[in-house]
């Protein structure tokens, strides 16, 4: 009799268990329409809150990339990426230096985005339809139009792309590097060993060691590293074949509209501010400025028939937002010449539209 | 002679071996000489050494490093010494010295290489006042055997008052230097040290439930313990390493170190059930018989009897494990990319001054040094509290 | 007359040690189930801010990268690239272990010789091997070995004319034609060289003359194999240097052979030392013994207390076995494709973190449970019966 009692109450209690599990399992079966709703139902902490409270913004980044984003001595992160982690900090919260650096590997730049451990997420990376769903994150306007090219070493004899069947690329793990190689190799059928590696140190160990005939990746990568090669960059030749696109674009998480309006127009101002020929040198003296849509660029007062007012077009940015981001970090082309063409990478595609390339910042009024 | 024909020159084929392995042998260690003293160059460990032992640590804090080494080694001497239960008869000074050297001899041997690698005053200071904390411990111990009043205090006390020392030096330095700093060989002992302690106490609750006899519990502690054990530990920091942070509430913002320790907890624990499994087993059952007939309960019986004969009885196994797991906080490196020993190893050849000059020898033969030195002192350590308790042998 | 006891008072229920048995039973369980729900709600709850999926779907996505030493296509699903990743584990984890096992029990054996340099070389390798952590040696062998020492393509070592060594990797001859049919006239070899043995075995029973099983069994194997070889018209394929790659013979990729050396090398250290102990449990007397009756010492170790000394070990070994396939899954670090390298792949290309990882352990578990099976059920047959 007891052991009867004894065998319901377990049973009771499993039952209880999986019940409760398949509950929770028919939240999910459903992804799309119960995303959304949990996501209405939960404590509304917008990412704008939690930066505000926090007082910084947490940017996800890496720390050895030449030209994008290096680790200095000191702690700070000196680079092209770098500058646009700060150019949204000084947005959010007037000040570029609130800004708090987090060094991903390749491998869980996404799911740190995924568990809130950044806000941000500007690492170089390449905005593409599968990340755009399959990762959860939602890619804001590319800060840099790049491609994906291949380096060989200059007494290879390789002259192009084509010429080298049967060789061994390298490339990093997990990165849109790795399948456009591959798709490359079969398109030319050229037969290549694709090789992939954790790191980027790997991969320059394995090609110092001459175990790689090529290193493929984006350009702007290629160019940084060759720049920092330890045989000089003229033991490296970048070849001239150019095979995929790879826009490069800060990312933030799915759900957060106001967050991603929020980067997404930060970016817009820099690239707007170089519109205007606004730089950081110049741009208290544009504070008398009597252009209409320079004051409401830079949330100054304009006058009208029924009195000054400063554009507010409710994004959840302070009214001068443009103006400190251009004062404390730069307007688009200082960012580029600061930290890229150093390394020998010309504006190109990345040009403003006036000028033939694709920075074209959307009208903000 | 006789010996070398006994040993070495048994037969013609005996001969043969022994010219073959003799020189290779001979041609291993040449080479090794060569490459420590002659063609190794050196420079990059002794410019590195700070953030190969103790990482980003700051510099100021340092000392506090310094003076929990000091605290331990007071208290280990002081410990060793102060046991009322030794012989009467000891040897003479000499042989107590010839065992000190045998027993502490490549420990010391390795102490005095950092020293010659840092190549600074404040390293031979360090070295120095270690070796007086060793001295003044000992001293402390002794002074428990000869005097009458320090006799009547009971061990337990004594022991602790000892321990207050570096519980309290190595509370203060976890508590001023931030643990995200703490790198180096610093790190792969501090995930050790605390994933054996926490995993301790939840791997003996396994091993008692997987030899419990209540069904459930038995079902339960077998899972956990087989699942665990087919899985390889890389993979589970890898999965610790991406997807930890769902598991728990997202106030909880877990950092590379937290996942570590959490899966070598978790994974250890296992471990530790089936070595202390293995102990409980080999206890006889009359241990267990008698305590019945005293009419004591189970949990008294297991508590009381049992329990702690096995634990005595395994603590070489224990040992093993944990140097196991010493050697495992490598993996956290790869998996986590914690800065442990072999990652700065392997980092500090691609620094600009030496990137591309094949120094990877000299790095890996240090790191490789110094987890040599750990383990092996450390199994030897063991085998010594093996042949004292007389595990096997009562 | 004293009347029968009557039955002894039922203890209350909270005094009742099978009730309480039982509730404690139930109490445990629902803290487990309790502590499962909570970290699984929390994952619903986590995944739920973002709409990752958390189901197999992403086995069905193309894998969009390539595996080197196949034709994997990058068009295939993900699951082919898991399958060909586990295929790569089996082929390190089987020859490795047939490796740790000859090299494991030559070292035990070594270290129990009478000869001192042989003992001390032995004794040196284990104590050296047996206390470094294997990333170390992983490390060494692929940064050190493969990287640093061997020469590049263009000025690789040929040992011998017929190996080619370069830090793209080692080849060696290999033969040309079916791998099948190859196997089945090794197959049909060995059959027919046992049966050889056994005949002579039987004939040296009646008639009381040595066997000499290795003076018959010998010839017949290489003449049965040297003969299929011949008639089946198979031919040595050496290879060669052919513009920066390796062109004839069987290349074995860098990474499979720095994993397989490092696994071989640190697992074979512990195996040493597991036989080394196996063969001093062996009773003394069997030692003796077989001196008595005139054994040499390699009919002694042979016939006596190897096999002896295996019994021993087999659990031990068993477990060996299982760390060194879980060991490779640290393949992963230096870019050989087995299974917990593609994972990483894959989820660095999107697939979901949990469920990929989650697959990768299940994987892992199964091939760790049937070489458990596989192990036990030969110590099953090695052991004792015991009456």
């Amino acid at each position: 009799m007891k052991k009867t009692v004894a065998i319901m109450a377990a049973l009771a209690a499993v039952t209880l268990v999986v019940s409760g599990c398949a509950a929770a399992e028919e939240d999910t079966t459903s992804t799309e329409t119960a995303a959304t709703e949990t996501a209405t139902m939960e404590t509304a902490s917008s990412v704008l809150d939690s930066v505000k409270e926090a007082g910084v913004v947490k940017c996800g980044t890496r720390d050895a990339l030449p030209g994008f984003a290096v680790l200095q001595e000191d702690g700070t992160h000196v680079g092209f990426d770098s500058d646009f982690c700060r150019a949204i900090a000084a947005a959010v919260l007037g000040d570029a230096d609130a800004v708090e650096m987090v060094d991903l590997e390749t491998a869980d730049r996404f799911t740190a985005l995924q568990s809130g451990a950044v806000d941000v997420l500007v690492r170089n990376t390449t905005w593409t339809a599968s990340r755009d769903g399959g990762e959860a994150a939602t890619f804001l306007h590319p800060n840099f139009y790049d491609g994906q090219g291949m380096m060989v070493s200059s007494d290879s004899g390789y002259a192009n792309v084509s010429d080298m069947n049967g060789a061994v690329v390298c490339v990093a793990k997990g990165t849109t590097t790795e399948g456009n190689a591959a798709l490359e190799s079969s398109r030319l059928g050229l037969d290549w060993e694709v090789r992939s590696f954790d790191e980027t140190d790997l991969i320059l160990e394995a090609f110092l060691a001459g175990q790689c005939d090529g290193w493929s990746s984006d350009v702007s990568q290629l160019t940084g590293l060759r720049s920092a090669y330890p045989s000089g960059a003229d033991a490296l030749l970048i070849l001239p074949e150019v095979f995929s696109k790879e826009p490069l674009a800060p990312a933030v998480l799915d759900g957060d509209t106001q967050w991603a309006q929020i980067v997404n127009w930060t970016i817009l101002a820099t690239i707007q501010a170089e519109e205007f020929g606004i730089t950081s040198a110049n741009v208290d003296t544009f504070a008398s400025s009597e252009d209409v849509s320079i004051q409401r660029f830079l949330g100054l007062e304009i006058a009208s028939d029924e009195g000054s007012a400063v554009l507010d077009p409710g994004l959840g940015l302070p009214a001068d937002f443009a103006y400190q981001v251009v004062k404390q970090v730069g307007n688009y082309g200082e960012i580029f010449a600061a930290h890229l063409t150093p390394l020998g990478l010309e504006r190109g595609v990345n040009s403003l539209w006036t000028d033939g390339g694709l920075m074209y910042a959307p009208p903000y009024r | 002679m006789t010996w070398m024909r006994r040993n070495l020159f048994r037969t013609v084929g005996d001969s043969l071996l022994t010219i073959v392995f003799g020189a290779l042998a001979l041609y291993v260690l040449w080479g090794l000489a060569q490459f420590v003293f002659v063609t190794g160059r050196w420079e990059i460990i002794q410019v590195n050494l700070k953030i190969l032992l103790v990482g980003r640590f700051p510099e100021e804090l340092l000392w506090l490093v310094t003076g929990s080494v000091m605290a331990l080694a007071f208290w280990i001497a002081a410990a060793a010494t102060s046991s009322l239960t030794t012989k009467e008869t000891r040897p003479s000074l000499g042989i107590r010295i010839w065992h000190a050297v045998q027993r502490f001899g490549l420990l010391a041997a390795t102490g005095l290489l950092l020293i010659a690698l840092a190549g600074d005053v404040a390293s031979v200071i360090i070295g120095g006042l270690i070796l007086t904390s060793i001295v003044m411990g000992q001293l402390v111990g002794l002074l428990r055997r000869k005097i009458a009043a320090l006799r009547t205090i009971s061990s337990w006390i004594w022991h602790l008052l000892l321990a207050a020392a570096p519980l309290a030096m190595i509370s203060a330095t976890l508590l001023q230097a931030s643990v995200d700093l703490w790198e180096g060989f610093l790190i792969n002992f501090y995930i050790a040290i605390i994933s054996i302690v926490l995993s301790f106490p939840l791997g003996v609750l396994l091993a008692l439930g997987r030899r419990s006899a209540l069904p459930i519990v038995r079902l339960i502690s077998t899972s956990y313990i087989e699942l665990i054990r087919g899985a390889p530990l890389f993979v589970l920091l890898l999965l610790a390493g991406v997807a930890l942070e769902f598991f728990v509430p997202s106030t909880l913002a877990p950092d590379k170190i937290f996942r570590a320790v959490t899966v070598f907890t978790l994974f250890t624990a296992a471990y530790i059930a089936e070595i202390v499994r293995g102990g409980l087993q080999s206890i006889p059952r009359g241990q267990t018989e008698a305590g019945k007939a005293l009419g004591l309960s189970t949990t008294k019986i297991t508590s009381l009897v049992t329990l702690p004969q096995a634990l005595r009885n395994v603590i070489p196994a224990q040992i093993g494990q944990f140097i196991s797991l010493f050697k495992d906080t490598t993996l956290a490196g790869v998996a986590l990319n914690v800065l442990d020993l072999l990652n700065v190893g392997t980092a500090i050849t691609k620094q600009e001054d030496y990137l591309g000059q094949g120094l990877i020898y000299e790095a890996l033969a240090f790191v490789a040094l110094l987890f040599w030195v750990g383990s092996y002192v450390m199994s030897r350590e063991s085998q010594r509290i093996e042949k004292r308790l007389g595990v096997g042998q009562r | 007359m004293s009347s029968l006891p009557s039955a002894p008072p039922k203890p209350p229920l909270w005094r009742d040690t099978r009730v309480l048995r039982w509730a404690f039973q139930i109490l445990v369980l629902a803290i487990v189930a309790g502590v499962i729900y909570w970290l699984y709600s929390n994952y619903q709850t986590n995944i739920a801010k973002s709409s990752i999926p958390t189901d197999l779907r992403f086995l069905d996505n193309p894998t969009s990268f390539t595996i080197p030493g196949n034709d994997l296509n990058q068009s295939q699903p993900v699951r082919d690239a898991f399958v060909q990743g586990f295929y790569n584990t089996l082929r390190v984890a089987i020859v490795g272990i047939l490796l740790t096992t000859i090299l494991g029990t030559l070292v035990g054996i070594a270290r129990l010789s009478k000869n001192f340099m042989v003992r001390l070389v032995a004794t040196s390798y284990v104590e050296l091997i047996r206390n470094i952590p294997l990333l170390l040696l992983l490390t060494f062998m692929n940064l050190a070995v493969v990287l640093q020492t061997f020469p590049r393509i263009e000025d690789a070592w040929l040992p011998l004319d017929l190996f080619v060594v370069s830090n793209r990797g080692i080849a060696i001859p290999w033969f040309e034609g079916s791998g099948a049919i190859l196997l089945a006239i090794l197959a049909t070899a060995l059959v027919v060289t046992w049966l050889v043995v056994k005949i002579r075995g039987r004939v040296s029973d009646s008639t009381g003359k040595p066997a000499r099983s290795l003076v018959w069994g010998g010839p017949t194997f290489i003449v049965l194999m040297i003969g299929g070889w011949v008639l089946l018209g198979y031919d040595w394929v050496l290879p060669f240097v052919d513009d920066r790659a390796t062109s004839g013979g069987l290349r074995l990729d860098p990474s499979f052979f720095a994993l397989l050396v490092t696994l071989v090398v640190y697992t074979s250290a512990h195996v040493a030392e597991i036989v080394r102990g196996s063969i001093q449990a062996v009773a003394k007397g069997q030692g003796e013994a077989a001196d008595a009756i005139a054994l040499s010492g390699g009919q002694k170790m042979r016939l006596v207390i190897l096999p002896q000394a295996f019994r021993i070990a087999m659990p031990a070994l068993g477990n060996q076995y299982l760390n060194l396939i879980k060991n490779s899954s640290l393949g992963a670090t230096i870019s050989y494709f087995e299974l917990t390298q593609i994972a990483q792949i894959t989820v660095g290309n999107g697939s979901p973190a949990v469920p990929a990882f989650t697959l990768t352990l299940l994987v892992y578990l199964m091939i760790s449970l049937v070489t458990s099976v596989i192990v036990n059920i030969a110590n099953r047959r090695l052991a004792l019966v015991e009456r």
